[in-house]
C-alpha cells in the first residue's frame, strides 16, 4: 500500500511536471478540445494561405503545416551568386546568435523564387552546399502564382530576367507561432540583434 | 453520291469554322487584344527591349460595383464584415454602406474600388479568369482612339495626362462614359487606377547585387535616363504608384478588369 500511495504520488509530481514544460500553443487545446481541432487562423496569418509547397524532401506542405513555432523567413534562389548566398548567411547569424531557451525552437524557412529550376532534388544539393541543419531549416518551392503570391505578402519585390537570374528585393521576415509578421529587415548584413528579440518576444508571448 | 460527299464537306467546313471562330471569339464582356510587343519603360541593363505579348481576351471595362456585388453574394469571406486583414486592409469596400449595398443605384455602374489585389484575384478566379500582366495591360492600355500605338499621337498622349493631373472625384462615373480605344476597350485611362497581376515586379529595389544597373534607373533626378520613352509621364505615375503598393493595400480610385488566355 505505501509503495502503491507512492507511485501515484510520483505520477502526480511526473504530470505536473509534464504540464508545466507544456507551450502554450498546446494548452489552448487542451480542456476537452482535442488537438484535431486547433484554433481557427488569426486574421493576419499567413498560414490562411492555401498553396501547397514541395520541400527538399520531396513532401508537399502547406505553410500552415509549420504552425506552432515561430519562422525566420526569406525569398532565394539557389542560383543566386550574390545577395542570397549573404541573405542565408544572415540567417545563419541570427541562428547562432539565438539564446540558449530559443535553441532548436525556432524554424528557418527558404522559398524559391525559381519554380522551374529549384526542384526539390535542387533544393537539396542547396541545403548540402550550405550546410543547413535539415532538422530546423526547410526548403521550399512552388508554383509561380503562388511565389508572387507569398512575395506579395512578405513585401519581396522580385523579377525575372531574361537570363533566368532574379532581381529580388532582400527582405528577412520573422513570423510568431501563429504565423503573423512581428518583424521585417530589409537589406543585407544588417545586425540581426532586432530579429533576434522578435523572436524571444514572440516566445515569451506564448509561454505567459 | 457526289451530292452527299459535298454536303459532308460544307458541314465539315462549317464545323471547322465554327471551332476557329469560337477559338478567337471573346467571351461577353472581353474583347480580343492580338499579340503584339511592349517595350518595359524600365529595364534592367540585360532585360530585353520589348516584350512579346500574346494575344488574350480583356474585360471591355472594369469590374463594377454591381459586378462584385454578385461576387461578395456568392462569397461571404470577401464581404467587409468578414474579410481577413491579411488579405485586404480596413479600407477595404469602404465607399459601400454595409456588406451587400454598394450605396446608391447610380454607383452600379461605378467602377469598384477600395479593393485589395487578393480581392481581385479572388474576383477574378471565380469568374474563371486571371489578372492581367503589367505587360499585357501597358501594351493594351497604349493603344489611342484609332491605333494600337498611340505613342506618337500628342493629342492621345495629352488627353491621357491631363487625366492624371485632375484629382480623383469622390463620386466615380460609370464605366465607358467616354469612348473606347482601338482594341474596343474603355477606360484604361481616365477613371481609376487598376490592379495587375505581377504589381510587385515594379521598381525592384535593393535588388540582387547583380543587377543594380536597374536601381539606379528607378530614382529621381537622371533617372529617366535609363528608360526607353522619356515624356511618357503617365508610364512614369503608372509605375511608380504599382511599386508604392502592398498586396492588402485598398485605394479610392484603385480597381481592377479581368484577363483571360485564348
Amino acid at each position: 500500500m505505501k509503495k502503491f500511495l507512492f507511485i501515484l504520488a510520483l505520477q502526480a509530481a511526473l504530470l505536473a511536471a509534464a504540464e508545466e514544460k507544456k507551450p502554450a500553443c498546446c494548452i489552448t487545446n487542451t480542456g476537452g478540445v482535442s488537438s484535431a481541432s486547433p484554433a481557427p487562423f488569426t486574421d493576419k496569418s499567413l498560414y490562411q494561405l492555401d498553396s501547397i509547397w514541395n520541400s527538399a524532401e520531396g513532401r508537399k506542405l502547406k505553410l500552415a503545416d509549420l504552425r506552432g513555432k515561430p519562422q525566420v523567413i526569406t525569398m532565394f534562389f539557389a542560383r543566386c551568386e550574390l545577395a542570397c548566398p549573404v541573405l542565408i548567411h544572415d540567417m545563419k547569424r541570427i541562428e547562432a546568435g539565438l539564446p540558449s531557451e530559443l535553441r532548436g525552437k525556432v524554424d528557418f524557412l527558404l522559398v524559391s523564387f525559381d519554380s522551374e529550376r529549384d526542384t526539390p532534388e535542387a533544393l537539396r544539393a542547396y541545403r548540402e552546399r550550405q550546410e543547413l541543419d535539415p532538422a530546423t531549416w526547410t526548403l521550399l518551392q512552388g508554383r509561380p502564382d503562388d511565389v508572387l503570391e507569398l512575395g506579395a505578402l512578405l513585401g519581396i519585390k522580385f523579377k525575372k530576367d531574361p537570363q533566368g537570374q532574379f532581381a529580388h528585393s532582400n527582405v528577412i521576415t520573422v513570423l510568431n507561432p501563429a504565423g503573423e509578421i512581428v518583424h521585417q529587415q530589409n537589406g543585407l548584413n544588417l545586425d540581426v540583434a532586432p530579429a533576434i528579440e522578435a523572436l524571444q518576444n514572440t516566445i515569451h508571448k506564448v509561454t505567459q | 453520291m457526289r451530292a452527299l460527299r459535298n454536303i459532308v464537306a460544307a458541314l465539315a467546313s462549317l464545323a471547322l469554322g465554327t471551332m476557329a471562330s469560337a477559338a478567337s471569339q471573346p467571351p461577353p464582356g472581353m474583347a480580343l487584344v492580338p499579340a503584339g510587343r511592349y517595350a518595359p519603360l524600365f529595364r534592367g541593363e540585360k532585360d530585353p527591349k520589348e516584350v512579346v505579348v500574346n494575344a488574350f481576351f480583356l474585360d471591355v471595362v472594369p469590374v463594377t460595383n454591381a459586378e462584385y456585388l454578385e461576387f461578395v453574394k456568392a462569397n461571404p469571406k470577401w464581404r467587409r464584415s468578414q474579410v481577413k486583414r491579411l488579405f485586404a486592409d480596413e479600407n477595404y469596400l469602404k465607399s459601400w454602406i454595409q456588406d451587400l449595398d454598394f450605396g446608391a443605384a447610380n454607383l452600379s455602374n461605378a467602377p469598384v474600388t477600395h479593393v485589395s489585389w487578393f480581392a481581385a484575384k479572388a474576383y477574378c478566379a471565380w469568374k474563371s479568369k486571371r489578372l492581367p500582366t503589367t505587360a499585357e495591360w501597358e501594351y493594351t492600355a497604349a493603344a489611342s482612339p484609332h491605333r494600337a500605338d498611340g505613342a506618337n499621337d500628342p493629342q492621345f498622349k495629352q488627353q491621357v495626362l491631363a487625366w492624371y493631373a485632375q484629382p480623383a472625384l469622390s463620386n466615380l462615373p460609370p464605366v465607358a462614359s467616354r469612348g473606347s480605344n482601338y482594341f474596343g476597350l474603355y477606360d484604361l485611362h481616365g477613371l481609376v487606377w487598376e490592379w495587375v497581376a505581377d504589381f510587385n515586379t515594379a521598381m525592384v529595389t535593393g535588388d540582387a547585387r547583380g543587377d543594380t544597373g536597374l536601381d539606379r534607373k528607378l530614382f529621381c533626378g537622371s533617372g529617366s535616363e535609363g528608360t526607353n520613352d522619356r515624356d511618357n509621364y503617365p508610364a512614369y505615375m503608372r509605375y511608380a504608384f504599382r511599386s508604392s503598393l502592398k498586396a492588402a493595400y485598398t485605394v479610392h480610385n484603385l480597381g481592377f478588369r479581368a484577363a483571360k488566355d485564348l
